[in-house]
């Protein structure tokens, strides 16, 4: 695919979320669904390797393009992650004072929410993807339940998936 | 982030170096995600070099909550505005999100080498299946303080969104759209208690 093609798509998802991983819904709608640029599995991964190496969580999106597009596509990745940032100029100058008006709020609450469900109706197909067998089923339950119960890094839980895995196969 | 010792005015202009520097290092070097990574900066720009005060710093991270995309790049961009302006905002953006963006590329790179490796795949599927309770745990942190805080705005917003997209299949970008006119035509203080 073209790389401005892949920046606009890419930038359709990043600029309509408000969070990292609120961008996947869009994102795996595009490139998985509809443009079989991806697959679900390479999707799963770029948010595995981005969050097993430092940086921002959004960054995600760079890895997404540089599956779909090789190299160009990452840098598109990597100017949709960052283009959206600048907005804030725009908010400092201009509706920094009325950040706290109700409907301001309510719009963000709106989005969040939506965005929140939507993530989490994007991890049933991936899950489908991932969960092969009793031990990976046994792996998703025991991550989710050390994210709800302890503050502990995700960084953890993944490379504690991996090692149960690991010895699992052994 | 305790505001102590920093509410006077910021003291001191940092050169475009020491802004791509600090940058640089703390957004990219930082494991635990945005909020960790603002803690740190908030200890290096703020109580420790001074370079905005603990409003300015208030300010941009709210504001950051509010822009689309990624919140720590908004927020890393506006407290590079804040003391250089124009300049200042690329630089502090480029350097939060250029380094990471390449250690992304060479890890998805050997990724694609790596997958057909019996071991490296034991590896990864017990990390994809992981992964996949990251997802659902982001959905509920990101949901959560709107949950507490409006309810029933959630009992509306989060099953109509599911609904929207599984039965109606319309695509994510118009159901974020339409949450965002609900949620402007829906104040926040409507449900204040």
């Amino acid at each position: 695919m073209n790389p401005f093609a892949l920046y606009a798509l890419l930038l359709k998802a990043t600029a309509s979320s408000f969070a990292g991983l609120a961008s996947l819904p869009v994102i795996r709608d595009e490139l998985v669904v509809h443009r079989h640029l991806i697959t679900d599995h390479e999707l799963n991964a770029a948010v595995v390797i981005t969050r097993a190496t430092p940086g921002p969580v959004g960054v995600y999106v760079v890895s997404v393009g540089y599956f779909a597009g090789g190299l160009p596509g990452a840098i598109a990745g990597w100017l949709a992650m960052a283009t959206p940032a600048l907005a804030i100029l725009v908010l400092l100058r201009f509706i920094g004072p009325r950040a706290e008006h109700p409907r301001v709020r309510g719009m963000l609450q709106g989005v969040v929410l939506a965005s929140a469900a939507l993530l989490a109706t994007s991890a049933v197909p991936l899950a489908r993807d991932a969960i092969t067998g009793p031990l990976t089923l046994a792996i998703m339950v025991a991550g989710a339940a050390a994210l709800f119960t302890k503050k502990i890094d995700t960084l953890w839980v993944i490379a504690a998936g991996a090692a149960m895995s690991l010895l699992g196969s052994g | 982030m305790s505001p102590t010792n920093t509410a006077g005015p910021a003291e001191r202009t940092p050169s475009l170096g020491a802004i791509a520097a600090v940058f640089a290092r703390h957004a990219n070097l930082t494991f635990g995600g945005g909020s960790a990574t603002i803690a740190v900066l908030h200890r290096e720009i703020v109580a420790r070099r001074r370079w905005i005060t603990e409003l300015e710093f208030q300010l941009a991270y709210a504001l950051s909550r509010l822009t689309p995309g990624t919140n720590l790049l908004a927020f890393c961009t506006a407290a590079g505005w804040l003391p250089r302006r124009g300049t200042g905002a690329a630089i502090a953006l480029a350097a939060a999100s250029i380094p990471c963006s390449i250690i992304a590329v060479v890890a998805t790179h050997f990724y694609e080498a790596w997958q057909r490796d019996a071991t490296f795949a034991a590896a990864l599927r017990g990390a994809l299946a992981a992964a996949v309770a990251v997802m659902f745990h982001t959905a509920w942190v990101l949901a959560a303080p709107h949950v507490r805080a409006a309810p029933r705005k959630a009992l509306v917003f989060v099953p109509a969104s599911i609904a929207l997209v599984s039965v109606f299949s319309l695509s994510p970008f118009t159901v974020l759209l339409l949450a965002a006119a609900g949620g402007a035509l829906w104040p926040a203080q409507s449900e204040a208690r």
